[in-house]
């Protein structure tokens, strides 16, 4: 007794779930939602001088109260830089200690017009400098160089900033086809379930 | 009587599908659901006894403050008719208290018009709390606690006349919604002559059992109050004025705002999302940086990528309070209206919070919050009211009697 009411509430809760994956999924798309645009450092780049600046431009116009830019280097130390700089939808933050060669790890974190949060990271080299080069943090770029100016110099980063990273994502760390797609397939089953169910039930009624 | 036995079976299949539908909706984004950690079985008071559990009313302090949350609530604010004066206030009080009073006890008020609804109290309590403009009223302003003020405007409040302010306030609390209703209907009537109401706000938390020792949820599924002071020292030192004159001391102030909460927004954001927003995992409470919902949380904790775990716009960071003084004890119910035509709901919470000091412990939290809480997306203040709770009385008293007496 007690287990078909626990089996029944089990299938009406794999329905239910499938029903909320299903409805869930289409309000989640990315277009939405702010992005990562462009990104300089650019993500991967491998740089022959440190950075000033770390500069995100964003898809669309970023809240000062709601946005986080971290620099952190290969051990995961925060490195030293100044708090994030708005100007619509870029985000610009100084850094505010000397980079040594090696890898560093861009994190953000903003809010969406609508609320929804946002956060990704993405990876830049320092290579080791050449004789002569300049120290860090000693203003390779104006310090208040607008959003365009690409504020490193020399190394791989382009004049057009590249595109973001595969690492950042949506906070949700899933995209909504695999749910929406899940969701279907267990929907599916479920109805299945159910259909045998009714038709049974007919059959004895 | 038609209830056939099978016809009873399918409606109870029918209760089953439909809860497991509505459970959907805190369950969406897939988590475990093998052995929810909130089934409980013991319960502290029977069921066979919830309706005839009894809070005492007499003492130095009222109850209903650091009473355990009963299931059901109506905060009844009222405000006074031009002639009441101190000698009126203090005739309205002993009236209301004396009435209160025999209800709380289950014995059914002086003139009760349905006394049969009078002898199950199922853990009543009648709370007191005289707003500002009780101490005009009364011509005793040096007597109103000085925090005992409209609050300052907040940025995101949209608030309504109809669920702000009040000279004076009946919290009605009781396991049993019947009996805060007839309670209710008896202290309204008794305030007639002295008073209109102003506003009714009936809120309600699980039944009584029904989840015991645990945080209450709101409507968001959020486990909500895990940060109150412990019942003790702690709660004592948030919420009682410790000393001063004999109509202050071991009274309190509560702040009472309505704040609407956006279902039809809320829903469109995903579980980790809405972790992120609160700082805390929705199934347990724990915080993002913790395994129990009454571990620390840890804000300078970091993830791989070097962002903090805790986001610093999550509600629970701009909340955070370490000092038991500052602290605030929040007793709130969930409110839930009838649906527009197009079934958006009207939900929300009544955010009760009982503080010794309104300016030196609610207020920082409120202006973090209303800086920078990313919650504050979904939800909106629409109803704004503070009072001081004096403090309680003893057998043959009646509450007010220290100031007006």
């Amino acid at each position: 007794m007690s287990t078909r009411i626990r089996r029944l509430a089990s299938s009406a809760l794999v329905a239910a779930l499938a029903a909320m994956t299903v409805l869930l999924a289409p309000a989640s798309p990315a277009a939405a939602h702010n992005t990562l645009r462009a990104a300089t450092p650019a993500p991967e780049a491998r740089l022959s001088a440190p950075p000033a600046h770390i500069i995100l431009e964003f898809a669309q116009r970023l809240d000062p109260a709601f946005t986080t830019i971290v620099l952190s280097d290969a051990s995961k130390r925060k490195v030293r830089t100044s708090e994030p700089t708005v100007t619509g939808a870029t985000g610009t933050v100084t850094v505010d200690e000397p980079l040594a060669a090696g890898s560093y790890t861009v994190a953000y974190r903003i809010v969406s017009a609508d609320g929804h949060p946002v956060q990704g990271s993405y990876s830049f080299t320092v290579d080791e400098p050449a004789a002569g080069a300049a120290p860090a943090a000693s203003g390779v770029a104006a310090p208040d160089a607008p959003a365009s100016g690409v504020a490193t110099s020399g190394g791989a980063a382009p004049d057009a900033p590249a595109s973001p990273a595969a690492s950042s994502s949506r906070s949700e760390g899933r995209g909504p086809w695999p749910l929406a797609v899940g969701g279907l397939v267990v929907l599916a089953a479920a109805a299945g379930v159910l259909l045998s169910r009714r038709r049974r039930r007919g059959t004895t009624a | 009587m038609s209830d056939s036995p099978t016809a009873r079976r399918v409606s109870r299949r029918g209760l089953l599908t439909g809860g497991a539908l509505a459970a959907g909706g805190a369950l969406a984004g897939g988590v475990a659901v093998a052995d929810p950690p909130w089934v409980r079985t013991a319960s502290p008071v029977p069921v066979a006894e919830v309706g005839t559990a009894v809070e005492p009313f007499h003492g130095p302090r009222q109850a209903g403050v650091a009473t355990e949350p009963q299931a059901h609530a109506a905060f009844v604010a009222f405000t006074l008719r031009p002639g009441t004066d101190r000698a009126a206030l203090g005739r309205m009080l002993r009236l209301l208290s004396d009435d209160a009073a025999r209800l709380t006890q289950g014995r059914p008020a002086l003139a009760d018009t349905e006394p049969e609804l009078g002898l199950l109290p199922a853990r009543l309590t009648v709370t007191f709390g005289f707003g500002p403009g009780f101490y005009t009223a009364a011509g005793l302003h040096a007597q109103r606690p000085p925090s005992v003020v409209d609050l300052p405007a907040f940025r995101i409040d949209r608030l309504q006349r109809r669920w702000s302010g009040g000279d004076l306030l009946l919290q009605i609390c009781a396991d049993d919604p019947l009996t805060v209703a007839h309670t209710q209907r008896v202290l309204v009537k008794d305030s007639r002559p002295f008073a209109t109401v102003a506003w009714v706000q009936q809120g309600f938390r699980r039944a009584a059992g029904a989840e015991p020792g645990r945080t209450q949820r709101n409507l968001f599924g959020q486990i909500d109050g895990t940060a109150n002071p412990r019942p003790g020292a702690a709660l004592d030192a948030a919420v009682w004025v410790p000393d001063g004159p004999v109509w202050l001391r071991d009274g309190t102030t509560l702040v009472v705002r309505r704040i609407s909460m956006n279902l039809e927004t809320w829903d469109l954001l995903g579980r980790t999302d809405r972790e992120l927003a609160v700082g805390r995992r929705l199934d347990t409470g724990a915080p993002l940086t913790g395994e129990d919902e009454h571990d620390e949380p840890d804000f300078a904790a970091t993830g791989p990528d070097g962002l903090a775990v805790m986001p610093d716009f999550s509600h629970v960071t701009r909340s955070h309070v370490s000092d038991d003084r500052l602290k605030i004890l929040r007793r709130p119910y969930n409110y839930d209206g009838a649906p527009n035509p197009d079934g958006h709901a009207d939900s929300g919470l009544i955010f009760a919070s009982y503080q010794a000091d309104i300016t030196r412990q609610f207020l920082p939290i409120q202006q973090r919050l209303a800086e920078r809480d990313l919650l504050n997306e979904w939800t909106t203040p629409i109803g704004s009211a503070v009072f001081a709770i004096p403090p309680g009385c003893a057998e043959g008293g009646w509450i007010g009697q220290q100031l007006l007496d």
